[in-house]
């Protein structure tokens, strides 16, 4: 078709149908409507010789744009383009795999001057960049394009099928057969009906010339992919969308009900176990050598914040909504958010301790008071004295001027300064220092400290009679919170891609056109996949009328797909 | 059909390019969420020492120095004697500089302000919101936002005594 | 006898019936001309003998299977092993379809040897039996994992009747450019076979000799605190060192042909002890793949390709274009299924995010698209013939990237977790 055709086409076909232009075979008989050159090669039977939308003289700007993404051959460049660029991101590490690095500097320090050249390239976030998405999205359009351009003159083309087809159509398939064959071309066909519909076949006669057909829903396999990847990456793109995801890592320690950002829910940690395989349980190559894990699990409470939730100055009200067993393959899902279990840390947090204010001299207790890490009491009263919080600090230091400090946010060495005032102490108070964990006691020297403070003749003491007056979190878990309401879409483009793949490739479209006149059968069939399959089939079917035909012969050069 | 063809073909198109453009553009422009240079500054709802909620709308029509902050960060603790100058300096300029620190307990917070000795306004962010929704990683952190709201520049690390001076001088302007 | 002692001696005897079924294959074909008979007869009657064999071997294949699964507590697809023996058995039955559909005995020939290579494949990694860590503890495992198998093991049917294309239909005798090109690639196809070989026969002539040589090597990492922390890493080299690991010292050495001491070093951007060991790995399959190489070329006196060619002779090269391609649209639905759908729902349950470009997914949808390519290459652009069947040889080789390339090459060189 690259050339320009006469100002006036004649597509009249000799058996009186007038084809649109551009027809390859008459949509009628299927004669075929091209140069006499042709004469002798096989028919091209894409879409049944149906001119197509894209063929077309004196395309515009609109008609190069279509047929630039209706070809396949652009289609298979952007495959492989596609392909080609995925596979450059795997090389090194993505941006993407972690979670707070200065790329423009990470991958020149990692790697030297490949890895610089690779994040200049925008290598390092292949599959976010610009050229990635474009492809995707030309991908995207040329599904589109393509599927448009086939299907509907396809359609048209298998629903309007004439019986009785132009003898050159039947020699020039691609599986033919021509012999002679004695009796009545009615008596011949209506015998070789049967055997045709018992193999599925859908038959239809015009007195000596037959069509049978079967499994044409194949032909729509390609078009039904075609759909689901459409959908697909429609909502592949839909995620990003506001409002329609989520994704956060966050750290829920046992025993506190955590808020879960820009949302309305609270999460209580309620117990976290882990479990590992015993000894037993292990082979005996890795006994005692490595720990697996076998189970771990956050009992989770999820709560709603019904009241007072936007509200910095006051405490919000909580309902609870579901509770829920994570593990790492069974995450809690509530109304589209779900938590997933990502990570775990066993290291026990500080929460409280409650001390003992006691006389060291006379072994007196004067009251046991709680003392949170967090937002503790600034005045507390034990017995006759009254102590007051001074200083706190979360993680005891000295800095390089010598001076107390917090190194860390978090209680992993905390300390406590009071004043003490009450019955035999100085009126300006008494300043006592604490360190609630033994291991800070005498790494910093508690002792010496008050010592110092109170002098060597101090009696008062704080102490922690036993380990029930000991509260920590024994764990913190970590998961992985998500909302995202695109989802179902994927799942039913992804399954619609399936649909398609079975229709298309596990069954196939046949057809067989015959003829029986002069005392000749001209027989010619078509399928669009496995000829072989298709050849043996004729065999069988010929067989059942007597008549014996070696599988090769029906061979007419198209024998390859 | 034939003549659908042509105005089928024009919708289809414009379709694509719609939805590519998209596609395309929020994976050039996506950024990473964070607020940039440029950027509208993210709005706040934090308690300040007062016992009271404060937004972002109380100071409007002035520049913001927003700093965050953590007593246990030693540049944080070095740079707050420069930060209460600058308050003193320009507040009656129609500039305000605040203070968040990060998840500490309201105790450590005012401890803290009462050793520096300084005033300008303070809020705690203990559930680290600001900090999210302002994309912060290390402290400390200044934000210097103009009266429009906009974020003028981010400076992460210990502030620049000497030309602290100057950059809120170019904030006003 | 435990299950798992039956599971061991049951794989073993299939292994032994698939060699043996290929040899009785090789008979099949190569004793064409030597018997008293016609030979379609005597390749009829000894490919049947070979076909009945190997399906006997699948057979065992299948007991091992499921008395390991019964032995253990889960279905045995959870590591290098399990999953390598069976991708090995998939391939036998991708085999014993197309052989059912197909009925030709020369597929046989090619594709046995290709189960029978990964089944040794798989007794290079740890053997026992590993409890479930919770991330496997999920029945998408069971979906996922088989049919991604089966998948490719249709693709290596497929592999394997496109190389029988080539050797068949390419002209060995010809000095044109374009044939002699063919010659070479061809030659370069089975050259990369042989050195597979070569790596198997390195690692079992060396692991039966019990040679081991350690290294160690500091490591300094900076945790999160800020802090330095420094370890020792130590890895232990299962074949004599050509190449130490970069920065590394020697605990102990065994000598190996007076070899005293490590050739050369790693470079500085093969990061970690491990990848220094895998690039000595490679560097061994390479020599003795040369090794082997040398030896078949000097017995034949001629490039395998033409020696191997005079066998193909009489085969119909369209019908080995017919299982080509057949091969794949049979497994093209399935791996769709296996490697990508379910793995993205497992993905999903899991880790709460269908897709996330890591290298693994990455490579299961370049193999996706890879095969896309051939069949709209062959589908619409009627790409037949020699052009279809270098495509089913390139396409298993990104296969086989995705199933060993990316744990050796990618996760080996840039970080010290993972596996073995």
């Amino acid at each position: 078709m690259s050339e320009r055709e006469a100002f006036i086409t004649n597509t009249k076909c000799e058996c009186g149908h007038q084809n649109p232009v551009g027809t390859v075979l008459c949509e009628a008989c299927g004669k075929p409507l091209g140069k006499e050159s042709d004469w002798g090669e096989n028919l091209e039977m894409r879409y049944d010789g149906v001119a197509r939308r894209s063929q077309r003289v004196n395309p515009s700007i609109i008609d190069r744009v279509w047929n630039f993404f209706s070809s396949v051959k652009i289609a298979i460049y952007l495959i492989v383009l596609t392909l080609l660029g995925s596979m450059l991101g795997t090389i090194f590490p993505q941006e993407s795999t972690f979670l707070n690095i200065d790329a423009s500097s990470y991958y020149k320090q990692e790697y030297g001057t490949a890895g610089d050249i690779y994040y200049k390239l925008g290598l390092s976030h292949t599959y976010e960049s610009w050229w990635f998405v474009t492809l995707l999205v030309m991908i995207g359009a040329s599904l589109v394009i393509c599927s448009l351009d086939r299907v509907l003159p396809l359609y048209k083309a298998l629903t309007r099928q004439k019986i009785r087809k132009h003898r050159q159509f039947l020699t020039r398939q691609k599986a033919v057969l021509v012999t002679e064959v004695q009796e009545e071309p009615e008596a011949w066909v209506a015998r070789v009906v049967q055997p045709m519909r018992k193999k599925g076949y859908r038959v239809k006669t015009d007195g000596g010339a037959l069509l049978a057909e079967k499994h044409r829903f194949s032909r729509w396999g390609p078009y039904v992919i075609h759909i689901g990847l459409i959908i697909f990456l429609l909502a592949v793109l839909a995620r990003g969308l506001p409002g329609l995801n989520m994704d956060q890592h966050l750290a829920f320690p046992q025993g506190e009900i955590t808020q879960i950002p820009d949302t309305t829910y609270y999460l209580k940690n309620e117990k976290f176990t882990v479990e590992f395989y015993t000894d037993e349980e292990m082979p005996e190559e890795f006994r005692g050598k490595k720990i697996l894990p076998k189970l771990f699990q956050t009992k989770a409470v999820l709560y709603k914040c019904t009241a007072d939730c936007a509200d910095p100055t006051k405490e919000p009200q909580l309902t609870e909504a579901t509770t829920h067993n994570i593990q790492v393959n069974s995450p809690l899902d509530y109304k589209g958010l779900k938590a997933y279990q990502f990570d775990y840390d066993l290291t026990p947090v500080l929460r409280s301790v409650q001390p003992v204010l006691k006389n060291s001299t006379t072994g007196e207790s004067y009251g046991k008071f709680k003392l949170d890490m967090k937002n503790p009491q600034r005045t507390i009263t034990a017995g006759p004295y009254t102590m007051t919080l001074k200083e706190k600090y979360m993680d005891f230091g000295l800095n390089e001027d010598g001076q107390p400090i917090s190194k860390s946010p978090y209680p992993n060495a905390p300390a406590f300064l009071f004043l003490i005032q009450g019955p035999n102490l100085p009126a300006e108070g008494q300043q006592y220092f604490y360190f609630p964990k033994q291991v800070d006691k005498s790494q910093f020297q508690q002792v010496a400290i008050n010592d110092k403070l109170g002098g060597s003749n101090r009696f008062l003491e704080l102490e922690v009679d036993n380990m029930s007056d000991v509260d920590f979190s024994e764990s913190t878990t970590y998961l992985n919170i998500r909302i995202d309401r695109a989802m179902p879409f994927v799942w039913l483009g992804a399954a619609i891609v399936m649909l398609g793949l079975i229709l298309g490739f596990y069954w196939q479209h046949r057809r067989i056109w015959l003829t029986v006149i002069n005392g000749e059968l001209i027989l010619g069939g078509h399928t669009n996949k496995n000829w072989f399959g298709f050849r043996r089939e004729i065999v069988f079917i010929l067989e059942k009328v007597d008549m014996v035909v070696d599988e090769k012969s029906i061979d007419n050069g198209g024998g390859l797909t | 059909m034939g003549k659908a063809r042509k105005p089928i073909q024009i919708v289809i198109l414009f379709l694509i390019v719609l939805v590519g453009g998209y596609a395309i553009g929020s994976s050039v422009f996506g950024g990473s969420g964070k607020p940039e240079e440029g950027s509208k500054a993210p709005a706040i709802d934090l308690l300040g020492l007062d016992g009271l909620g404060h937004t972002l709308d109380e100071y409007k029509g002035k520049a913001i120095v927003l700093n965050f902050w953590g007593s246990w960060c030693t540049p944080c603790v070095k740079e707050m004697p420069a930060l209460q100058a600058q308050w003193e300096k320009w507040k009656d300029k129609d500039v305000v500089v605040i203070g968040i620190n990060v998840g500490e307990d309201q105790m450590t917070v005012e401890n803290f302000v009462k050793q520096v000795n300084i005033d300008f306004p303070i809020l705690m962010d203990t559930g680290r919101d600001a900090v999210r929704n302002y994309g912060i990683s290390p402290l400390p952190t200044t934000f210097f936002i103009n009266a429009k709201g906009k974020i003028d520049s981010i400076h992460i690390g210990q502030l620049d005594l000497d030309s602290l001076d100057d950059q809120i001088g170019k904030l006003v302007d | 006898m435990s299950l798992l002692d039956i599971s061991s001696a049951v794989f073993i005897a299939a292994f032994l019936l698939y060699s043996g079924s290929f040899m009785l294959f090789t008979i099949a074909i190569m004793g064409r001309k030597w018997s008293g008979r016609k030979p379609e007869e005597h390749t009829a009657r000894w490919g049947k003998i070979a076909f009945i064999v190997s399906s006997i071997g699948l057979i065992f294949h299948l007991i091992y299977f499921f008395t390991r699964w019964f032995g253990a507590g889960h279905i045995p697809v959870s590591n290098m092993y399990e999953f390598m023996t069976f991708l090995s058995m998939m391939v036998m039955v991708a085999f014993t379809v197309m052989y059912a559909i197909y009925r030709k005995v020369i597929l046989g020939l090619f594709a046995v040897p290709i189960s029978i290579i990964v089944m040794a494949y798989a007794a290079v990694f740890p053997q026992e039996v590993q409890p479930l860590i919770p991330s496997l503890q999920s029945n998408y495992l069971k979906i996922h994992v088989t049919l991604a198998a089966l998948g490719e093991s249709f693709f290596a049917v497929g592999f394997a009747a496109g190389l029988m294309y080539l050797l068949r239909t390419v002209n060995f005798s010809s000095k044109e450019k374009a044939d002699r090109k063919q010659q070479r690639l061809i030659e370069f196809t089975l050259f990369s076979i042989i050195v597979i070989i070569g790596f198997l026969g390195s690692v079992f002539a060396f692991r039966g000799a019990g040679y081991e040589t350690v290294f160690v090597r500091p490591n300094v990492t900076i945790d999160s605190a800020g802090q330095e922390n420094s370890t020792i890493e130590k890895v232990s080299y299962r074949m004599p060192p050509i190449v130490a690991p970069h920065n590394s010292e020697i605990e102990s050495f065994q000598s190996f042909l007076g070899m005293k001491e490590p050739l050369f070093e790693a470079p500085s951007w093969m990061n970690g002890v491990n990848a220094g060991r895998k690039f000595n790995t490679v560097i061994w399959s390479i020599l003795s793949g040369l090794l082997l190489y040398g030896i078949l070329r000097l017995i034949v006196r001629k490039p395998l390709g033409a020696a191997i060619h005079p066998v193909m002779e009489g085969i119909d090269e369209g019908d080995l274009d017919e299982i080509t391609y057949r091969a794949i649209a049979i497994g093209f639905p399935i791996f769709t299924l296996g490697a990508l759908i379910f793995a993205m729902i497992w993905a999903q349950i899991a880790w709460g995010r269908f897709w996330g470009w890591d290298p693994k997914e990455v490579w299961a949808l370049v193999t996706w698209l890879f095969y896309s390519a051939y069949l709209h290459l062959r589908l619409a652009r009627g790409w037949q013939g020699r052009k279809s069947a270098w495509l089913a040889v390139l396409g298993f080789l990104v296969v086989m990237f995705t199933l060993v390339g990316v744990n050796l090459v990618i996760a080996g060189l840039h970080s010290y977790a993972g596996t073995d």
